[in-house]
Formats: C-alpha cells, structure tokens, sequence
C-alpha cells in the first residue's frame, strides 16, 4: 500500500506576527494509506479542522511538507491545487456547506461538472446510494440535517475520488442519524478503495474507522484510544 | 449554463426584494445619467435647429452694430453684385395676454421666398380660405399675423380670431407649419414696422453672399455682417456655460450611479462569499467564479440599463422642458421639440448599465478573486479586515483630497479641471466612511442604545462588524447629502449675491419698460424728465455686439443720475468712477474683465457704426446680468458710437424722504400706463429677477432630488442585504427574548446610525463642495464672483433628508422581520 497522505514536520501559525505566538499546528507528522478509513480524534482547537485545510490545499502550512498521493502540495501551485480538488479530493464538511441556490442533484452534479464529465445519471446514482431517491428537485433548506449531510457526501463521493476528508461529519446530527452516516460513508469508502480521513470529537465516529489519531494542541499524540470529548 | 454560474443566479430570484432594489438602484443611476445627457441634447438640438430654420438657405446677416438700421440702404443692397438674394427683417418679441413671449417676424413675403422656402411655402396657404382672400388679408389688414400652427393649438387660437398682444389685438389670417422649436408669429414687415414704431427702419437683412470678400470690403464699416457659421457659433458661445453645466450634472449623476452599482456589486460579492469558498473547496477554479459573478452583475446591469434607458426617456421630457424654459428665460425663447423615443436611448442605457456594472464591481471582483477560499467559507471579512481596509480607503482617500487640492491650484487652466476636482473630493471624502464609521463606533453605541436601548446598542455593534458593507452605503448617502447641501449652499450663497448686487445697482423707485420686449419712447423720457420734483431718470438700453467675434452686451445709462442713486460694487475705487463715464470712459463687469483679460486703465476697441472706437476702461464691477461680459457707459457716449437712440427701459429715482413721493410716482405710473408701458416697482423687479434666478436652477435641484432618491435605494439595499445576511442572527435574538419590536427596532437603529454617520460627514464634505463650486466652478465657468454667504436652509434640508430616508429605508427590512418573525430560524439556510 502507497501513502496517501504524507506530513512531514508540518506547522501552521494563523498570526505570525505575535509575539507569543499559538501555533494551530506544531511539526506534524501524519502518514495515512491509500485505502485507509482514519479517525482524526481531539478536542475542539486541538487543530483538526487546520490540518484537513491543509491537507485540502484550502490554506498555507507556515513550514513543512504535505504530500497528496506523492504530490508535494507546495509544487503545485494555486491552480495545480485546485485540480487536485476538483479530481482527486472529496469534501464532507460539518455544517453541509450546500449551495442554496442550487437542488439537490444540481449540488451533486456540480461535482461531476466541474471534472467535465456531464452524466447526469451518475449523480441518481449517487443519490440513490445516500437514500435520497425522489428528492432530487428539492433546495437545500427543504431537507433535514441528516439529510443534507447526505447529500454533502453524495457530492463527495459522486466523482470517485481517492481521498475524501471529513470534518466533524456528524457533528451536527443526533446519534441515530449519525451512524447512519457514518455507516454510508464508511462502507461506500471501503467499496471503491477511496482513502477517509474523518476529524472528529465523538466517540461513536472512532468506532467506524480502521483507525484512530488521537490530536492535542496541534500534534498527534500516543496515549489512550479514546476519551470522551466535550 | 454551467452550474456554478447557475448557483449564483439563482440568487437574483430568489432574493426578490433585493434584486429589485439593486435592478431600481442601477436603473436610477443610469436613468439619472441618460435622462441629462438625452434632455440636454434634444434641448440644444431644438436651439440650433431654431437657429438654422430661421437661416433658411441664406448665407449671412447684416446689421447695425447696435439698434435697427435705415431700410433705404435695401436700395443699395440691391444693387450689389455680390448679394444674389436678400430678405429684411423685423425681428422682435411680443408678449401675449397670457404673459408668454413670442417671436414676431415681420418679412418680406416675396423677398423672403427666396431665401426661407420652406416658410414661405406655407405662409400664404390657408386651405380654408380661397387663395385672392389669403394673400389680400395679409398685405392689407394692419393686424393680420400668420400663426405657427403648434402655437396656435396650444393657446387655441384658429384662423379669423383676434389675438390679444401687449400691443393691442392681432388677427389670425393663416396657420403655417413650423418644424423649428421657436413658436413664431409672421407678419407684413410694413405692418410690422408700424406696429413696434420702427417706420423706415429694419433690424436686419438675411443675405445670400456669393462673393464675401468683395461683400465684406464694401460694407464692414459700420455694420455687423456675419456668416451662417459665425452666427452659429456665437449662438452656441452664448450657450457654452449652460451647455458645460449640463455636461458637469450628466457627469454628477452618472457619479452617483456608478457609486450605487459599485454598492450592488459589492453586496452580490459579500453575499456570494461563502458560496464562492465552497465552490473552490470543491475545486471551482478562480476563473470560473469570476465568470459566474460577472454574468450575474452583467445581467443585473443590462436589465438595470434597459430600465434606465426607458425611465431615462421619460426623465428626459421633464428635464427638457425645465431646460428649455432656462434657456428661454436666458437666451433665446424656445420651445423644444418632445424628446423622441428611439432604439438608441435604449442601447444607451444598456451599454452604460453594464459598463458601469463592470467598472463598479471591479474592486470587488479583485476581492473575490483573492478570496481565502477559508475565510470565504466563514462567510463574512473579519472584524480586523474590515478594520485594516478602512483605514487603507482613509489613507487612499487622504491622496484623493490631496489630488483634489492639486486640482483647485491648477483649475484656472479649464474649468474641466474644477469639476475634476469636485468629483475628487467627493470621491476622497467617500473613501473616509468606513474610517468614520470606526471611530464613531463607541459614541454611535452611545448614542443609539440611548434612543432605542439594547436593540439600539447591538445595531451600532452591527454596523462596526459589518464595517465595510455598510461604509459603501455610507458613502453613496454621504455622496448625495454633500451634493444636497453643497448645490443647495451655492444656490443659496448666489441668491444672497444677487440680492445684494440688486440693492447696489437697482435702486430707482419705478422701471418703465421691459427688455426684449417693449421700447420706451424717446419723448416719453423727455415728458417723465419734466416732471418736476423727481430726483432723476436714468436711461436704459441693453444691446448685444460682438467683441472680438464674441457675443458681449453693451449697456448705455445716464451716468450722473446712477452716481446719484446707486452705490455700485466695484471692484476697484468706488462711486467717482462715474466721473470718467460722464466723460466717456466706460466701465465693465467682472465678467467681461475675466473673460478678456482686461483691467482699469486699459482701453478696448468696440465697432462702432462709423467704424472701431477706443474706449478707456474707468473701472470694473460686480455683475450678474450676463456672463458673457457687460460694458457699460454713458448714454452720450452709447449715442456717439452706435448712433442707436432706442430705449428699453427707464428708471425714475425720488429723493430720499420726499413727502410728494407716493404723488410723484402715482403721475409717471398714469402717464405710463396711458403709453401702453409696462410699469415696475423696484421690489417688482426684485420679484421678476430672483423668480428668474430660481427658474434657472430647477435642473440643479431635480438632479439633486435624483440624487437623494439614488442613495436612498442604497441604504435601503444596504439594511436590506444586513437583514438577509443574518437572518440566523434574528433566530438567536428571538431564541434570547428579544421581541419582533426589538428586531424592527434594531434595524430602525441601523438605518437611523447610517443615516447620522452620512450626514455627519456630508457637513463638511457638503460646505467643501459648495466653496468649490462657487470659488472655483461658478468663477471659470461664468467669470463671476458669488459670495459665500452661511445659510442653514441646507444643513436643515440635509439632515431631514438624512433622517427621513434613513427610517424610510428600514421600513421594509422591518416589515420583513415582521412578516417573517415567527419562522425564523437558527440554522443555516
């Protein structure tokens, strides 16, 4: 198996400029696998969401390496980091981050628009897959939590791509709906070989992944498996 | 269309009120901008086609320097070889019953035939009467006119009825078609000679000059001969200060337009922020959100302008009837043609919808482009951004002043350079709104949560947290409170100079006569002269010439009786320059010493009807009779050069504290009256001159009525956005306890904080623009100095204005909390 994520002593620091300065990220070093469904485990703050921005190349580290499928995210420039989103990275994001504007299988066909592949039948599929068949037509704003999140994830896993990341996908939804989650996204994961990287602060998500990551104040720590986070 | 464009348009729909209100905004703005440019078109258009209908097929004109000329020089006319064609004219006004002033041309049918085809076509043709009856009613009944047929449906007069006139009754003999936009009165030049007293004499003869050079050689001296060209383009001299005001109002309003759609696009790059960051979190590239933005502003434009082009036509037939009646009142009477409608106004507006839709979302777009697709995903700039780029804007907008004041020293160059100026200061100040926004912060907190309690304290912190989209609000409101109080402190300030310029100069107690329109008699002057115990009579003759090819005025009085009575305003020495007039000096206004660089002391040189004349310049003085420069000077000198004895007003002036003054005046009024004189009193004058004065400012002030109803559209589209953005921050209010009068009123706060902030920095913005425009503007482009004079009409107006549309636009934004209180949500839409 060949790494799908490398870091490599990897820091972030959202204000430089300070004189007591609080780095979100403090010389990480992270290797997951293609394939892998990883639990990205800590408490709020203790720098999750800032390592899955930058796994995504939505954001800067101030120093080190981040490798994507052997790519140095730093050798790709703005527009090479773009592509690698659109083709080779999904998105699950806490709060579902839809379009408004857009319906349910516009939100999902998007994805497949934006690699140029115009199948209007994969994006059913998709949909079908998270349960959502029939709903097609529907905004954003019409559907439930749970169902939004699914939608999220439809739109993620629609272009098949190697790496999905989530952040704190259950996050907003109760324990039911939750594991219904994460039981879709998990297994659609395992189906195709797509790598999973899930930050989280539940319990329940640890419970889905091959394996778990425990982070604190910016660092992957060794220590117990899982605590109860607030 | 690719999703992602469609993600963004579908916003207009689905936000209604908000893409009205920015579709209204952009409408107004290119309304206001088509609307001015179209009227003061079609305006100018209908003067100069006045102007060539009238020229007909000749090529010059000839005349007296000043006052008619002898009509036996037509003999000689005849015989000269280089004239192939010639018409005598009498070419005056008179006034109806109605009081409206019209033009009466009194010709030569069968010489005019050949030179105005068109009119002489029609003049004779009266379908409804037989051909020998026609022609022999007008060369035989003394009163016969012929009637331009759009005036006389519009003071519905038909053939056969008598026409009331200041000079007795007219009788309608005939109707003729006039395509010119000068209603016209035709008659008999004979019967026109005898009906304005000018038996034996003409005021012009319109010429076809086959050879100019030859023409010009034997005729010069003593005459004024001017070719078709020249006589056009003194005419449009004399309009080119109007015709620059116009272009500077078109200009103005297209500023505010612009600022309104630069608004509209920064809200529509505000509210797509989050939705941009997703779309890039998903691999959207920069280039693809630019083109969805683009096309969403561009749409928004285009049907902004299509709107505008249609409300702009419709703007442009009450500008142009406002313009038409300046004009009238100042130059020349017209009556413009219906602006008409055509495809072009409507390509106007769409071009100018989209050009300034690009151009005022090109700050924004800059932004989005280098969106943090990060920050983009929070959805809104933070606290410190905000802060950070209004004190940018500030330090920018200290550059733009300085740029401005770099103007005003150089703007003796062109007066373009003082309006360049003046839309950098408003720029300048524009740029200052985020800045003051900042710091009023902690009094505004003060201030509202005073007046409207916690909702009040949370607004001010609303407006500071949502710094930069409410600063552009600001701005555009500020904009318009400072043109508000600027044009209205000029006006004002104008007002007050021309109130005192007439206590200086008009101080007889009665003025006979009216000019342009009547001419007193020269034994009616003797006859008041004799009455014995008036203080003085001075004569007044107002003629316009040409100065060295340009339209000036000559003004001849009776310099001993003004020495007496009137306390002048010079700009050098004081009331014993008249001593030099009385001996043949003249003396000359502001405006014509602007104008020609001349000074006391100088001498200029006038054609006089034996030839030019020298004339020594005693003085200069503060007037606001003509821009194109007045020379004054005695009736003695006026006669020796111009030979023209005619009359057109005379001023009788009483002694101070004479007991016999309502006696006195109660004489010359009869003997007036029995002469069929109109008779003034000194504050009648005063009434008729400032009643002008206002009359010519009516486009000013629509334009600011514009103005103010462009940046309403703003803050109400600004509180309208501010609502919109946190409708889940209205869930946590009520999920809080706040009550939906606590909401309303928190939105009432904001506009009213607005509202405050435009207004407070409008104060100075405002006086600044008005000490522009009259030290700088109103100098270059009319050569007179207005004083400034403080007035609180403005100030006044300003803040009401303020206050008003500020509450006035946070009533819908209102009455949707309202409407939409019980389902508001905390979760994200």
């Amino acid at each position: 198996m060949s790494a799908m994520i490398r870091t490599v002593d990897l820091w972030k620091e959202y204000d430089p400029s300070e004189r007591s300065p609080s780095p979100a990220l403090r010389g990480l070093n992270l290797e997951v696998q293609s394939g892998e469904v990883v639990a990205l485990y800590g408490k709020s703050g203790s720098g999750k969401t800032t390592l899955l921005n930058l796994l995504a190349g939505l954001d800067h580290p101030t120093r080190g390496k981040i490798e994507i499928g052997g790519q140095d995210l730093a050798s790709l420039g703005e527009e090479g980091r773009t592509m690698l989103r659109r083709r080779r990275l999904g998105f699950v994001f806490q709060f579902f981050n839809l379009l408004p504007t857009l319906t349910v299988f516009e939100n999902v066909f998007l994805s497949l628009e934006l690699i140029g592949r115009l199948e209007p039948e994969r994006a059913i599929q998709a949909l079908e897959a998270v349960g959502l068949a029939g709903k097609e037509g529907r905004f954003p704003h019409q559907l439930s939590g749970g169902e939004q999140q699914r939608v999220a994830i439809a739109r993620a896993i629609v272009k098949e791509p190697a790496l999905i990341l989530a952040d704190e996908p259950t996050g907003n939804l109760d324990t039911s709906t939750s594991e219904e989650i994460l039981r879709l996204l998990t297994r659609r994961c395992r189906e195709k070989g797509t790598t999973l990287l899930m930050a989280t602060h539940s319990p329940l998500t640890c419970r889905y992944a091959d394996r778990m990551l425990r982070m604190m104040d910016g660092r992957i720590v060794e220590g117990p498996a899982l605590e109860a986070a607030p | 269309m690719k999703t992602v464009t469609k993600s963004f348009l579908r916003y207009l729909p689905r936000r209604r009120a908000l893409s009205l209100l920015q579709l209204l905004g952009i409408a107004c703005g290119v309304a206001a901008a088509v609307g001015m440019a179209f009227s003061a078109r079609v305006a100018l258009s209908s003067f100069t086609q006045a102007v060539a209908f009238l020229q007909g097929q000749g090529t010059h004109s000839l005349e007296r320097p000043a006052g008619p000329m002898e009509e036996t020089l037509l003999i000689r006319l005849s015989r000269e070889e280089a004239v192939s064609a010639f018409a005598p004219v009498i070419d005056r006004r008179i006034r109806l019953d109605n009081g409206d002033a019209f033009r009466l041309l009194g010709i030569d049918p069968f010489l005019d035939r050949t030179l105005r085809p068109a009119l002489a076509r029609h003049f004779l043709r009266d379908p409804s009467a037989p051909r020998s009856e026609r022609n022999l009613a007008f060369f035989s009944d003394e009163r016969a006119i012929l009637l331009d047929s759009r005036l006389a449906e519009e003071i519905r007069v038909k053939v056969g009825d008598l026409l009331p006139t200041s000079r007795g009754p007219l009788r309608v003999v005939g109707l003729f078609p006039n395509p010119s936009s000068e209603p016209l009165i035709l008659m008999d030049i004979g019967h026109a000679q005898k009906l304005f007293g000018l038996e034996g004499r003409i005021d012009r003869v319109d010429l076809r000059v086959t050879d100019e050079a030859a023409f010009r050689s034997r005729w010069s001296l003593g005459f004024k001969i001017q070719s078709v060209l020249q006589r056009r383009a003194s005419l449009n001299d004399m309009l080119r200060a109007f015709r620059l005001n116009l272009q500077a109002l078109s200009l103005l309003a297209l500023f505010v337009g612009l600022f309104l759609v630069y608004h509209t696009a920064m809200f529509a790059v505000v509210s797509r922020r989050r939705d941009a960051g997703i779309l890039r979190s998903l691999g959207a590239t920069r280039r693809e959100i630019v083109f969805a933005f683009l096309t969403e502003i561009s749409i928004l434009g285009a049907m902004g302008g299509l709107l505008g082009g249609i409300g702009g036509y419709f703007l442009s037939r009450l500008l142009v009837s406002l313009m038409a009646g300046t004009i009238s009142n100042l130059y020349f009477f017209l009556q413009p043609l219906t602006p008409e409608w055509s495809g072009g106004i409507f390509l106007q507006g769409l071009g100018l919808g989209i050009l300034a839709s690009l151009l005022g979302s090109l700050f924004p777009l800059a932004e989005l482009t280098r969106i943090d697709p990060i920050q983009a995903l929070a959805g809104r700039i933070p606290h410190r951004s905000g802060k950070a780029k209004a004190q940018n804007a500030a330090r920018v907008g200290f550059g733009v002043l300085g740029l401005s004041a770099l103007l005003v020293a150089f703007s003796s160059f062109h007066v373009y350079v003082g309006f360049v100026a003046c839309f950098a200061l408003l720029l300048g100040a524009s740029l200052f709104s985020g800045g003051v926004l900042w710091l009023s912060a902690p009094l505004m907190k003060r201030f509202l949560g005073a007046l409207g309690a916690l909702p009040g304290k949370v607004a001010a912190g609303n407006l500071r947290q949502n710094l930069l989209r409410v600063a552009v609000a600001v701005a555009a409101f500020m904009v318009a409170l400072s043109l508000t109080i600027g044009l209205g402190s000029m006006i004002d300030s104008f007002r007050q100079s021309i109130h005192w310029w007439m206590e200086s100069q008009l101080q007889g107690d009665l003025y006979i006569g009216k000019i342009g329109e009547t001419e007193v008699p020269e034994d009616f002057y003797e006859e008041i002269r004799s009455i014995p115990g008036l203080g003085g009579v001075d004569t007044y003759r107002s003629v316009q010439i040409l100065y060295q090819g340009t339209p000036i005025f000559v003004s001849a009085v009776d310099a001993s009786v003004l020495a007496q009575f009137t306390r002048f305003g010079w700009l050098n020495g004081g009331n014993e320059n008249w001593q030099a007039v009385k001996k043949g000096a003249v003396i000359i206004s502001e405006s014509f010493a602007r104008r020609f660089g001349v000074k006391a002391g100088d001498r200029l040189i006038l054609d006089g009807v034996k030839g030019p004349v020298a004339l020594e310049i005693a003085a200069a003085f503060y007037d606001y009779t003509s821009e194109h420069g007045v020379v004054m000077m005695d009736r003695s000198t006026y006669l020796r050069v111009f030979e023209d004895r005619t009359l057109n007003v005379i001023g009788v002036f009483l002694r101070p504290g004479d007991p016999r003054a309502p006696q006195l005046l109660d004489e010359v009024r009869r003997r007036a009256v029995e002469r069929g004189l109109p008779v003034f009193t000194r504050a009648q004058l005063y009434g008729n001159i400032l009643s002008l004065f206002d009359s010519t400012f009516a486009v000013t002030r629509s334009m600011r009525l514009l103005t103010v109803l462009v940046a309403f559209l703003g803050i109400t589209g600004a509180l309208l956005t501010l609502y919109l953005e946190r409708q889940k921050e209205w869930g946590i209010y009520r999920a809080l306890g706040f009550s939906a009068g606590q909401v309303g009123r928190m939105t009432l706060m904001e506009g009213l904080g607005m509202g405050i902030v435009s207004f407070l920095l409008s104060l100075p913005v405002g006086t600044a623009l008005a000490i522009l425009l009259i030290r700088v503007i109103n100098l270059r482009s009319f050569n007179w100095t207005v004083f400034y004079s403080f007035s609180w009409e403005p100030y006044l107006l300003g803040g009401a204005t303020a206050i008003l549309a500020s509450l006035g636009a946070a009533l819908y934004p209102i009455w949707r909390v309202h409407r939409t209180y019980p389902q508001m949500q905390i979760r994200e839409e």
